[in-house]
């Protein structure tokens, strides 16, 4: 059996991670779930995880912080962005930089997924999302 | 032949001609800015089905742009009726009263769960930011909200005003200066008018009778044949090359339909107003939104595809004209 894909989900927006916990953890993601920038950094300081999905905007860290410093410390971490609609551009010239993906908010559970699957595809542990197709999904 | 091939245009060299342009211009952005209001809507029911992952942020983003387009919809319908400026923007401060209303509540009950004060079953069951959205879906056009109190509520309020305001007298009162324009009986029995896309600026050049094309009159007229009008013309068209507005001349049927057919379906649209009731049951091909008001019936179709808007012009000019 393969090994669980380690997600850190960091958001400010209780909701999200309340939400989208549970959606990852159907397709096999181990999920830790963050509110505060400054937490998630340090639990990233003791782990290296395979995807960090953040919030662009946040209280006291930006997500292009959280990003530079996963960048840093764990190069091969994927970093997927969740904007809401006017900080696209930012996301984008975020892509430019380095990070694997963005959504904008609001999106569907099973958008993430896909992206996430993506991103698993890329690090060579592809996962299995039975909620969107029998198969491995393809990046 | 084309049929539009036949007709006349008449340009806007008098002042009352212009004018008369910038009013149905006007109109059309009104409905333009109705229509974005009801996407808003559209966009706000889809988010609380329960798929989407959205925050408070999304939330006040959504009331906010609705107060906006609402603000732009009543400063439409004054610029087009100024007497009734005073009546509506007091019930705008009324919406947008509720409106700040409605995000205070929602600090308030993020508030409240943080803290602790509301039961484990309420912010179990119910996350904060699906109840405000709920609550907003009630102010903007909810069953159970009170009478009147809604922003749909306050659209038809405006509509009606408006229609009312631009009714069979005003059009009528600009039949003599059509008839001076065009000089004789017009073809089809409908004085044709050259619209411009630009409220503000006016055509540059002289516009050509001889490239005249409207896509959306072609389509309403294509399947009607000539007409002959011995008693002169019951219709003024507005036109430009992707819109139309068509009105009635007569005093016992006030009809009016605005179309936009630019091929872009999240811009193009069919809005009717017919004073005389239940007519738009009979007269409109399936598809459109029919609103009953005391004063009439209001309908339309929006995010329509090109063969839609086609066909859709093409059943409603067969029943209006044969």
């Amino acid at each position: 059996m393969s090994k669980p894909l380690e997600v850190l989900l960091l958001d400010d927006e209780p909701i999200v991670g309340r939400r989208l916990k549970p959606a990852l953890d159907k397709i096999g993601c181990r999920v830790e779930v963050f509110e505060d920038p400054r937490e998630a950094v340090a639990r990233i300081d003791q782990k290296e995880f395979d995807i960090v999905v953040t919030d662009i905007r946040m209280e006291g860290m930006d997500g292009l912080q959280v990003f530079a410093h996963v960048q840093k410390k764990w190069p091969r971490t994927k970093v997927i962005m969740i904007t809401g609609y006017a900080k696209i551009d930012l996301a984008r010239e975020a892509m430019g930089k380095g990070v694997f993906d963005f959504i904008a908010k609001p999106f569907r559970p099973d958008d993430l997924r896909q992206i996430i699957a993506n991103a698993a595809e890329e690090l060579g542990s592809p996962i299995y999302n039975s909620s969107m197709s029998k198969e491995p999904v393809e990046a | 032949m084309n049929i539009l091939k036949k007709m006349k245009k008449i340009g806007h060299k008098e002042s009352e001609i212009r004018d008369f342009c910038i009013q149905t211009i006007r109109f059309k952005k009104f409905l333009e800015n109705a229509r974005a209001l009801l996407d808003l809507f559209e966009d706000g029911r889809e988010k609380a089905l329960g798929e989407y992952i959205f925050d408070r942020h999304y939330v006040v983003t959504l009331i906010d742009s609705v107060v906006e387009r609402l603000g732009m919809m009543v400063y439409d319908a004054c610029v087009l009726l100024p007497e009734s400026g005073e009546a509506l923007y007091a019930t705008y401060d009324t919406h947008k009263r509720t409106a700040e209303n409605l995000i205070d509540f929602s600090g308030f009950v993020k508030k409240n769960i943080s803290s602790g004060d509301v039961t484990p079953e309420t912010s179990k069951t119910v996350e904060p930011e699906y109840q405000l959205l709920s609550e907003v879906l009630q102010w903007f056009n909810g069953k159970d909200a009170p009478l009147h109190s809604t922003v749909m509520a306050f659209m038809k309020q405006i509509f009606s005003k408006v229609v009312q305001g631009q009714g069979p007298n005003e059009i009528i009162k600009n039949r003599p200066l059509f008839e001076n324009c065009c000089g004789k009986i017009p073809d089809m029995g409908i004085y044709l008018i050259d619209l411009w896309d630009d409220g503000v600026a006016l055509p540059g050049g002289k516009s050509s009778i001889h490239d005249f094309n409207s896509i959306p009159l072609n389509h309403l007229l294509i399947d009607t044949g000539a007409r002959s009008v011995p008693n002169g013309a019951d219709w003024v068209a507005a036109v430009g090359e992707y819109q139309l507005s068509l009105n009635s001349l007569r005093a016992d049927f006030q009809f009016r339909l605005v179309t936009l057919a630019s091929g872009d379906a999240d811009a193009d649209f069919i809005f009717v107003f017919a004073d005389n009731a239940a007519i738009l049951d009979t007269l409109l091909p399936p598809g459109f939104h029919i609103e009953n008001s005391g004063y009439g019936q209001f309908a339309w179709n929006l995010g329509i595809s090109e063969k839609t808007i086609e066909d859709s012009l093409m059943i409603i000019g067969r029943n209006l004209f044969n």
